[in-house]
């Protein structure tokens, strides 16, 4: 059986747009000099508001800006504990990862017992195709032979994530904010002595991270499953750091990083369709980091040796 | 005629909030276009004075006027409304930002508000670079640059901010001669176009080269101001590291025996390929205190990270008892019984919040006598921390107390304590009371002193005058990463000519420093 | 500042930030109450608190429960060793975030030995749960050695070795282990000799690993504290340099401080494993790992205080789950409360004007002190 189908390479860029979303809220933080790992529990929490919001207002439009609002108010919230407070920012992502995982439970039942007098476990009674962020079919570029049938058709969600990496590019690179981050990121004291103020710029570093995750929560639960459930990102935001750290910080490496995680659960799934166990497959991008990860320290240090040799 | 001044800083007092005074009672003025030298050595005040004139401390007293006009200099950044400009030792740039963007922060130009104009940004840096003659490259990254461009970077960026007075703090530091001779035309260059500039140096050569006045600090006062040209070098050094405060320690006349540590040709070029230590070689012997003297930045640094394995030289050897130290770690050098006293005792001589008792056993955690079998011999412990703290009068409730909440005095004390007790035979003090009360560096230099009579080695590395005057019995001074001067006999020894070879006005002959090897 | 009035501080200090995770929790419930209009939803949740913080000990009528309690101590034992093991890990300022993943291999383990090694009766027991615990301190290797000496984040390797873990597990479960018979995921039943006996018969599962988990208490902390080795983590956690010029190997600590907490969960997992089941059943990550960084953290790092957190969070868990069952307040509340107390406790700044106000005063005293002492010996 061929499994390298239009559709497999379809689902690629399904499965790796929570993840590129996510990434690209890492490769800013990093940038920043921000490590956020709680945008697993952002992705979460801006997942289960974006699918309640959406029925609420019957509106998917109005469902994916809520989503991204609740993102936001949760990463300022990390900035203000971690920034003001002090706080490892580690331990507050481990924090927000938590009331990520059990506290979107807890409203998802209180909410629901409340408003509609019934408690729900899940959100997936609730979204209708109605809903759903829609699917593009690009006019013209579906018709491409093969690839119109791998680039055509996602949703619209997939679509701005990877012109966000663009956006990202422009912002970190062609703009006065962007150029702001890196320094603060790089050396704060630096940014400081000219006037830039070190905090502002890392309460929009984190925001921005922030609207970013809440847009892959809201791909998660409004596009990739029909609602929200229980621990449904499944590590998709600490896949992100990994990404992150593969693309060496940099939009389009972070990217192709992404690529590569999608690519390794797409073949799980396949892979697991033709009877071999999922479980096998699924961990390869874990592994793949870990491994990434040691090649790119290699690296460094081998650079660091020549350029001593050379100086001695 | 205020109008003739840049800069007034009148009846200026600082006090930090651990009641280090930093300055006392200093009157600094600065002439429109003339090149002002501040001078003295390290802790006078000089980078606290210049902190408060470019926004980053607030003075307790005093006030400053800029252009005539009284000023409340709160931040950085009205200080660069003001017109002043600050080129920082540490450079503040980012590395892996260009030139170019380096140039910009914080008021880059944009095209339509949003996307910055980097054209503009290379077109503005290559403008300055022309007008001013600074020579930089506008497109490469600052990471990649060598450290002389570095700086004219940051001349540059003070410029571009619409500076009109230039601090330079130690500008010269860690510039090859040739970068110095290039940097000192672009500074005279400035001065012809009317723009001030403050110039932070202990190099004396320097300062008699390019200065127009200069204002002198010791020990937080100002030693008045002076028309370059009409006072020598040797005024200058007199006034610059005379001592203050005598404090006599008696000590039995030196009876050095056996060669303990061995130091030959030792070179050392650091990562920005500036050569730090140049054919370095000296002998310590069993009994006797070899000081080494000169003005901090001058190669003593690095020559400790070479005796205590933090870093390797290029060439050259270091012997411990006939042994090499080259190549092994701070545990094998120290089984070689040799301790140290860092110069830096926040960062290497403590754990600020561990307790005095931790702190006091960090060396020998590993013996048998303070261990039974897997656990630690509490008792033995205890006796040990009590012994220490009792015998080098420690002062605190109990050695349970958090090391960090003593006084800088009693937190060297500790330092030294370890240090000094774990039965050494050569011991590297670097900067032993620096910053510390009076009482607590009395009591250190008795110990050293003590210690060395009783047929230890010592190496003491200071750039306090009088600790080194005092305590040692010989002594090299150290300039240029180079040996200039070696005394058998301090005795004898004034100021005068300690800061002639400090300050590189004079180097002995070859085989008169040669005599230190003992061979 | 003085002892009594640094204990004075972090004692006012946790009793904050327990008030206002507890005040979060009753603005919740408040919103999640029954009730038409606000006064009934304020008494029903009150009664929902109450529910909470007093019933996990006390039965309806009022009376201690038993059963109760020995719910809670048995709750302890997973996040005990959990905890134990975080508390090393981050002593040393090794965010290894590996527990998690640990207790759910040391679990995995314990269990095949459990099933598959045929040996006599203590034998057994000890060596599943031995075994179990030096696998997950091998695998900590893979974290521990890539940061000492290629400076790798061990926070990230050891977040995706929890998933490697987890996957590698249920592979192994699906294809080969699974008792094909049951109609779950289930490995087949332990030897009956491996099963560690229980300390009360009530149901509780309260079993005699609760007391392994207060011996590796004290353990833990005679190894931390009275031990050349536990010194060394501690001073490297303060000032790395500083253990570096003191002649200690940083690199070795790095190493022996992460594989020690792999240890400790690991056998955290093999002790829950056959003191509460009797098969292997776990699928996902059991959320332990999670649990132990709140309890080290509440323990500020000290394994003596870690039986106290762990206590403090099991009655939690447990008032929450009676909470959800009688008052109609989802469980899952704890996680919110956890991450309130949690992340405040973690705040340097928080409350460090009160701090201030202590340490000035404490300067006042002594040098007031010190002057009466002064003017006595002038007499």
């Amino acid at each position: 059986m061929n499994i390298f189908t239009t559709d497999f390479f379809f689902s690629i860029i399904r499965i790796a747009t929570p993840i590129l979303l996510a990434t690209l809220a890492a490769v800013i933080g990093e940038k920043g000099g921000v490590s956020n790992i709680g945008l697993e529990g952002i992705m979460m929490m801006s997942a289960l508001f974006g699918s309640l919001g959406a029925y609420w207002t019957g509106s998917w439009l109005l469902g994916l800006v809520i989503a991204m609002v609740v993102g936001l108010i949760e990463a300022l919230l990390m900035g203000f504990f971690a920034f003001k407070l002090q706080t490892d920012i580690i331990l507050v992502g481990t924090a927000v990862n938590m009331i990520g995982s059990g506290g979107t439970i807890f409203l998802v039942k209180t909410i629901s017992n409340t408003v509609m007098g019934q408690s729900l476990t899940s959100t997936t009674s609730l979204i209708t195709k109605a809903h759903q962020i829609p699917s593009i079919s690009i006019p013209y570029v579906r018709d491409i032979p093969v690839v119109g049938k791998v680039i055509s058709g996602h949703s619209l969600l997939t679509y701005i994530a990877f012109l966000l990496v663009i956006f990202t590019i422009i912002l970190l690179y062609k703009t006065p904010l962007g150029l702001n981050i890196r320094s603060v990121g790089e050396n704060p004291n630096a940014a400081a002595s000219v006037g830039v103020s070190v905090s502002r710029i890392r309460y929009i570093t984190i925001g921005i991270g922030g609207v970013l995750a809440g847009l892959g929560g809201a791909y998660m639960s409004m596009y990739y499953a029909m609602g929200w459930s229980l621990d449904m990102v499944a590590g998709r935001g600490f896949i992100a750091l990994a990404a992150q750290s593969m693309g060496g910080g940099e939009p389009v490496g972070s990217m192709l990083a992404a690529l590569v995680f999608g690519f390794a659960q797409a073949l799980g799934i396949k892979v697991s369709a033709t009877g071999v166990d999922s479980n096998l497959v699924a961990p390869i991008p874990y592994i793949v980091t870990i491994i990434s990860l040691v090649l790119f320290a290699l690296n460094q240090r081998r650079k660091e040796r020549k350029r001593f040799a050379a100086a001695a | 005629m205020s109008e003739e001044y840049a800069i007034q800083m009148k009846g200026i007092t600082k006090v930090y909030p651990n009641g280090t005074m930093a300055n006392q009672d200093v009157d600094f003025e600065v002439k429109k276009g003339e090149i002002h030298a501040l001078m003295g050595e390290n802790g006078a005040g000089k980078s606290t004075l210049m902190k408060m004139l470019f926004g980053m401390e607030q003075p307790t007293s005093g006030e400053i006027l800029v252009n005539g006009e009284k000023v409340n200099l709160t931040s950085p950044t009205v200080a660069i409304s003001k017109g002043i400009g600050m080129v920082h030792q540490h450079f503040m740039l980012v590395p892996s930002l260009t030139v170019a963007e380096n140039m910009v922060l914080g008021m880059v130009p944009t095209k339509g508000g949003f996307v910055s104009d980097y054209k503009k940004a290379v077109q503005l840096t290559r403008e300055y670079s022309e007008k001013f003659n600074l020579y930089v490259e506008a497109d490469a990254r600052v990471a990649d640059i060598p450290v002389g461009m570095k700086q004219k970077v940051e001349i540059l960026k003070a410029l571009v901010r619409g500076a009109r007075i230039l601090i330079l703090d130690e500008p010269t530091a860690v510039l090859t001669s040739q970068e110095t001779a290039e940097l000192f035309t672009q500074l005279v260059n400035l001065k012809n176009q009317g723009y001030t500039i403050i110039f932070i140096s202990h190099k004396l050569n320097e300062i008699m080269e390019i200065t127009d006045r200069m204002t002198i600090l010791r020990g937080g006062r100002s030693m008045g101001i002076h028309e370059t040209s009409s006072v020598t070098p040797q005024e200058i050094s007199r006034l610059m590291v005379g001592r203050d405060v005598v404090l006599k320690v008696e000590k039995e006349e030196a009876q050095p025996t056996d060669e303990v540590l061995r130091v030959r040709d030792l070179e050392y070029v650091n990562d920005w390929g500036k050569k730090m230590l140049d054919k370095v070689s000296f002998s310590v012997r069993k009994g006797e205190i070899l000081g080494i003297a000169g003005v901090e930045g001058n190669g003593q640094k690095e020559l400790v990270d070479m005796l205590f394995g933090f870093a390797r030289p290029n060439h050259g050897t270091v012997e411990v008892n006939g042994q090499s130290v080259l190549g092994l770690n701070q545990r094998q050098i120290r089984e070689m019984h040799v301790s140290m006293v860092p110069e830096d005792r926040m960062i290497f001589g403590i754990a600020g919040t561990a307790t005095i008792e931790e702190n006091l056993i960090s060396d020998r955690c590993t013996f048998p006598r303070l261990n039974n079998g897997p656990l630690f011999n509490m008792k033995a412990i205890h006796e040990e921390s009590a012994r220490l703290v009792k015998d080098y009068t420690v002062k605190c409730k109990n050695p349970h107390q958090q090391v960090g909440s003593l006084s800088g005095g009693n937190i060297q004390k500790v330092v030294v304590a370890r240090e000094f007790s774990n039965d050494p035979q050569l011991i590297i003090a670097d900067q032993p009371t620096r910053g510390i009360d009076v009482g607590a560096t009395e009591f250190i230099r008795k110990k050293l002193v003590e210690l060395s009579r009783s047929g230890i080695a010592v190496l003491l590395i200071s750039a306090d005058l009088n600790e080194v005057m005092e305590l040692s019995d010989s002594l090299i001074i150290m300039c240029g990463g180079k040996i200039a001067a070696y005394f058998e006999d301090t005795r004898d020894l004034t100021d005068d000519l300690m800061g002639k070879y400090m300050l590189g006005l004079e180097r002995q002959e070859a085989d008169q420093i040669r005599r230190v090897c003992h061979e | 500042m003085s002892r009594k009035n640094s204990i004075k501080f972090s004692l006012i200090r946790g009793l904050a930030a327990m008030g206002i995770a507890l005040a979060v929790a009753f603005l919740l419930i408040l919103f999640s109450a029954n009730g038409s209009n606000l006064p009934e939803k304020f008494s029903s949740s009150l009664a929902a608190l109450r529910e909470m913080l007093i019933s996990p000990v006390i039965r309806k009528n009022g009376t201690f429960s038993v059963k109760g309690l020995s719910d809670v101590l048995a709750g302890m034992i997973p996040i005990m060793f959990t905890g134990l093991a975080t508390c090393i890990m981050f002593a040393a300022n090794q965010f290894n975030l590996g527990a998690e993943g640990g207790i759910m291999l040391g679990a995995f383990v314990t269990a095949l030995v459990a099933i598959y090694l045929p040996l006599p009766t203590p034998a057994l027991m000890v060596v599943a749960v031995l075994v179990g615990g030096l696998s997950v301190g091998i695998l900590m290797l893979i974290p521990a050695v890539l940061k000492a000496k290629l400076g790798v984040s061990e926070m990230v390797n050891s977040l995706m070795l929890n998933y490697v873990i987890m996957y590698f597990i249920n592979y192994l479960m699906n294809s080969y282990l699974a008792d094909t018979s049951k109609g779950i995921t289930q490995t087949f039943p332990f030897r009956a000799n491996a099963l560690i006996p229980q300390m009360i018969n009530n149901g509780s599962r309260l079993s005699w690993g609760f007391v392994v988990g207060l011996i590796m208490v004290v353990l833990s902390w005679l190894f931390m504290y009275r031990t050349r080795w536990g010194y060394g983590i501690r001073m490297t956690g303060i000032n790395q340099p500083f253990v570096m010029y003191s002649g200690m190997n940083v690199a070795l600590i790095v190493i022996l401080c992460q594989v020690l907490g792999g240890f400790l969960a690991g056998i955290g997992g093999g002790i829950e494993m056959l003191g509460r089941y009797n098969v292997y059943n776990w699928s996902a990550l059991p959320g332990y790992g999670w649990t132990g960084i709140t309890v080290a953290i509440l323990a500020g790092n000290n394994p003596l205080f870690v039986p106290l957190a762990a206590f403090f969070m099991s009655y939690l868990t447990k008032g929450c789950t009676l909470m959800s069952t009688n008052a109609n307040v989802p469980s899952q509340l704890i996680s919110i409360i956890q991450a309130v107390i949690f992340i405040f406790f973690a705040a340097q700044q928080f409350m460090s004007g009160y701090r201030q106000k202590l340490v000035v005063k404490s300067a006042q005293e002594e040098q007031a002190k010190a002057r009466q002492e002064g003017e006595r010996s002038d007499q």
